[in-house]
């Protein structure tokens, strides 16, 4: 018999389920609204989830921290959780210090904290470091379990190549990549599945070797439903500061699907004084753009996607394509909450975490980890161009076919 | 083209005036396109121009007149009504409140003053009432028998029931619905009436459709918390939840604010207006200042569990959410219909009025035969969702 989701969680969530899934985190640092904060609060505490306050089916028993700024909350969350036990290195935290692996899951966030920038101007953040920690307990002890990578997999391609292989090799589910995914979307839309697209567009904001991987995520969560799934990107060239203007100009990218993707936004910077919601002009965007950036690249069927920061004119992530045959574009906004302010919870992380658990409890992938690794090499390919004066860069490494699921995994509920 | 007057009490930056008067001169966002509008401000009508008025500048630019009263509003100084659709904005700016703590906006004034012009004129056109009909239920009936004499349809309310959800819910038309509840913040009566409002859109969806009011309660301060809502309808509407205060305010945490008991720690000053309807069904406005800032609402729906959602405020300054009530009123203007009905805006600012006239006497049940409005719900979903 074919169980649903909710009745697996259902099942698994009754008190004399036997053996809750344990699980072990590993964060780079554990401060207010830092990503580990976001999703190891949530096993601990439980979240707002289908109208209930859901608590995982699972108890995560064991922490690393790697670094403790101002601000940690380590020390906080392990004496209100005593279940919880803070290890000082990774191998501890699987093993309980029993010198075999000792968890049923793990949770990797390697985002936030202070790490070396390289000239390319990627943070080094310690995911390879930690995940190949992971995989050392993992063959010491002969046994595997799935781990949840927060992000793109690595700043460094071949190290991402090197996870996800790893992953394959010794057979252990593997998830990874971005809220933006998986969060609600406004209006509430599945991109159709088995369409011809012509064109896909992300506008959103924020940096490179930050955002723009959400960006990226965005746009590919949608466009790998198209007609034959994701068939991988052949090249890659980025566009920054003057550059991008004369492209956008020059009409490199539809210029349409860039105001499609912003008459989804609820952020637009009003470009006059006075009015609180009006749509820019190009001289308008100019002037409240100061340093935008694209990522152009040819997907190896032939669709091209284009994922743009436009950081000073919008905060939000917005979606739109030209789907063959179609006479209205298609575009929604991957709505995030963000705790600017306006909310307090970036809940945007419930159903990361929701999808985690998931797989702790079913051994299964609820989405496809070669989006991630598509992602995390389309973000070093772009950093690469942007650091190669804004070259066209062929991307034979990132050949990476793979098929959607059927299923939704956005956030509906 | 339609061409249409906007009444207003104030034309300032991010009055509702402004803010939706605007969209009719510049567009707006609608289904992923900048929206032209079908319709042409051709008068504009300000009550007050307090520092910052921007009416004669937009009457400038966009080539419109303002005129001193509404009666030349509506006749663009000529001897004959002279538009085809009038929006009346009357929020924000200066009036006195009651004893009952209500504004007393002149919206019944108002809209008093373009009946007269339509009757005198012998045509009417249809009329957008921004928020509530008026502070007083007698005057909002006053205005919607006129409209029917009249005949000129009418659209008015909040733009709580069009804005997005979180989840897109809607109720399944001809539910058996056992309770509903709805969480608010903010002061009365502006926040309040939203918040009843965005909960009856849901519930004048169940079987029998709307009903009317048989008695209306509300409790002040510790005392709401003893008041007869369900416990797990709270829980699953603030489960919808993006702004718990407190703890999570503090570290970010997420938190269970029910079962915690920091609910109750949070809100200094909760209130609880409690709605019986004539059929039966018992609904809950929780007001929670201090412990949320977004508006939530679950109900138990027959066959459907319980159902819940947040309706989604937009941030400022877009406040996108008006666009999509905007969008509702330019369908009236060049349609000639109403797309959901004025009765529901008219129990809604019936139902606050008894539970202010409540709150006064120390919270009595009061009786409200008066509020036996009965209407049944649009077919077609009304909120953003496209």
């Amino acid at each position: 018999m074919q169980l649903t989701r909710r009745q697996i969680l259902a099942s698994a969530a009754l008190p004399w389920a036997p053996n809750r899934p344990r699980i072990a985190a590993l964060v780079t640092e554990y401060r207010k609204f830092s990503h580990g904060q976001h999703i190891v609060d949530r096993f601990l505490e439980g979240y707002g989830w289908d109208g209930e306050h859901h608590h995982p089916a699972m108890d995560l028993v064991a922490l690393y921290v790697d670094q403790h700024p101002n601000g940690d909350l380590t020390a906080d969350r392990a004496k209100r959780f005593p279940g919880m036990k803070v290890y000082p290195t990774i191998a501890e935290a699987l093993t309980g210090g029993t010198g075999k692996l000792a968890v049923d899951g793990v949770m990797l966030v390697g985002e936030h904290g202070k790490y070396e920038r390289n000239e390319k101007g990627q943070t080094k953040y310690p995911r390879y470091e930690f995940f190949k920690e992971i995989v050392k307990v993992f063959a010491s002890s002969g046994r595997v379990v799935p781990v949840f990578n927060d992000k793109h997999l690595s700043w460094n391609w071949e190290w991402a190549k090197e996870m996800y292989d790893t992953a394959r090799r010794m057979k252990f589910p593997l998830m990874a990549g971005s809220s933006l995914p998986v969060t609600w979307r406004t209006p509430s839309l599945e991109f159709p599945a088995g369409v011809k697209v012509e064109e896909a567009m992300c506008v959103c904001y924020g940096g490179v070797d930050s955002y723009d991987f959400h960006g990226l995520e965005t746009a590919q969560c949608m466009v790998e439903r198209r007609r034959g799934g994701e068939a991988g990107v052949e090249w890659v060239q980025a566009y920054r500061g003057e550059n991008f203007w004369k492209a956008y100009q020059e009409k490199v990218w539809p210029t349409e699907l860039v105001e499609a993707a912003l008459c989804r936004s609820h952020t637009l910077v009003p470009a006059r004084e006075g009015f609180n919601n009006i749509f820019p002009t190009v001289d308008d965007m100019k002037r409240i753009v100061k340093n935008p950036v694209a990522y152009r690249y040819r997907h190896a069927d032939g669709l091209h996607s284009t994922m743009i920061l436009m950081s000073g004119l919008i905060r939000d992530f917005n979606f739109s394509a030209k789907i063959s045959g179609q006479k209205d574009l298609f575009s929604t906004q991957m709505y995030l909450p963000m705790p600017d302010g306006r909310t307090t919870l970036a809940n945007f992380f419930s159903p990361l975490v929701y999808n985690a658990e998931l797989m702790y409890l079913t051994g299964k992938e609820t989405y496809p980890l070669e989006r991630t690794l598509l992602t995390t090499g389309l973000t070093a390919a772009g950093v690469e161009s942007l650091y190669q004066g804004q070259k066209q860069l062929a991307t034979p490494h990132l050949g990476i076919r793979y098929q959607p699921t059927k299923e939704s995994t956005f956030w509906r509920s | 083209m339609k061409r249409i007057a906007i009444v207003s009490s104030i034309y300032r930056y991010l009055s509702h005036a402004q803010h939706m008067g605007d969209r009719f001169l510049i567009g707006y966002p609608h289904e992923g396109k900048w929206h032209k509008p079908d319709v042409q401000v051709v008068s504009l009508y300000v009550d007050q121009k307090p520092p910052g008025d921007q009416s004669a500048e937009r009457a400038k630019e966009f080539g419109f007149t303002v005129y001193p009263t509404i009666a030349e509003t509506l006749r663009c100084g000529t001897d004959k009504l002279a538009v085809d659709g009038v929006v009346i904005i009357c929020e924000h700016g200066e009036y006195p409140r009651n004893e009952l703590g209500q504004v007393l906006y002149p919206r019944y004034e108002f809209f008093k003053a373009c009946t007269e012009v339509f009757e005198k004129d012998g045509r009417a056109v249809p009329v957008y009432n921004d928020k509530h009909l008026s502070f007083s239920f007698t005057k909002a009936k006053w205005m919607l028998d006129e409209a029917r004499r009249l005949q000129f349809p009418v659209l008015a309310g909040s733009s709580l029931p069009v804005t997005w959800r979180l989840p897109d819910i809607e109720i399944p038309l001809g539910s058996q619905i056992d309770e509903a509840l709805m969480v608010g913040v903010g002061g009365s009566d502006p926040m309040d009436y939203h918040a009843l409002e965005a909960m009856q859109c849901m519930i004048e969806r169940r079987k029998g459709g709307e009903t009317g009011i048989k008695s209306v309660q509300l409790i002040d301060g510790e005392a709401a918390w003893k008041a007869p809502y369900s416990q797990e309808l709270l829980i699953a509407a603030l489960s919808r939840s993006d702004t718990p205060l407190g703890l999570t305010d503090k570290d970010g945490r997420t938190q269970d604010l029910v079962r915690t008991g920091e609910l109750k720690r949070l809100v200094a000053k909760p209130a609880a207006y409690l709605i019986e309807h004539n059929d039966g069904l018992k609904t809950t406005l929780l007001m929670l200042n201090g412990a949320v800032k977004d508006y939530t609402f679950a109900a138990k729906v027959r066959g459907h569990g319980t159902m819940s959602t947040q309706f989604l405020l937009t941030p400022v300054p877009n406040v996108t959410y008006s666009a999509c009530l905007v969008s509702k009123i330019e369908e009236m203007m060049v349609t000639g219909r109403a797309p959901y009905p004025a009765a529901r805006t008219l129990i809604v600012s019936g139902m606050l009025e008894s539970c202010l006239q409540s709150r006064q006497k120390g919270g009595e049940k009061l009786a409200t035969p008066h509020l036996g409005v009965r209407y049944n719900a649009p077919a077609q979903s009304q909120h953003a969702r496209r």
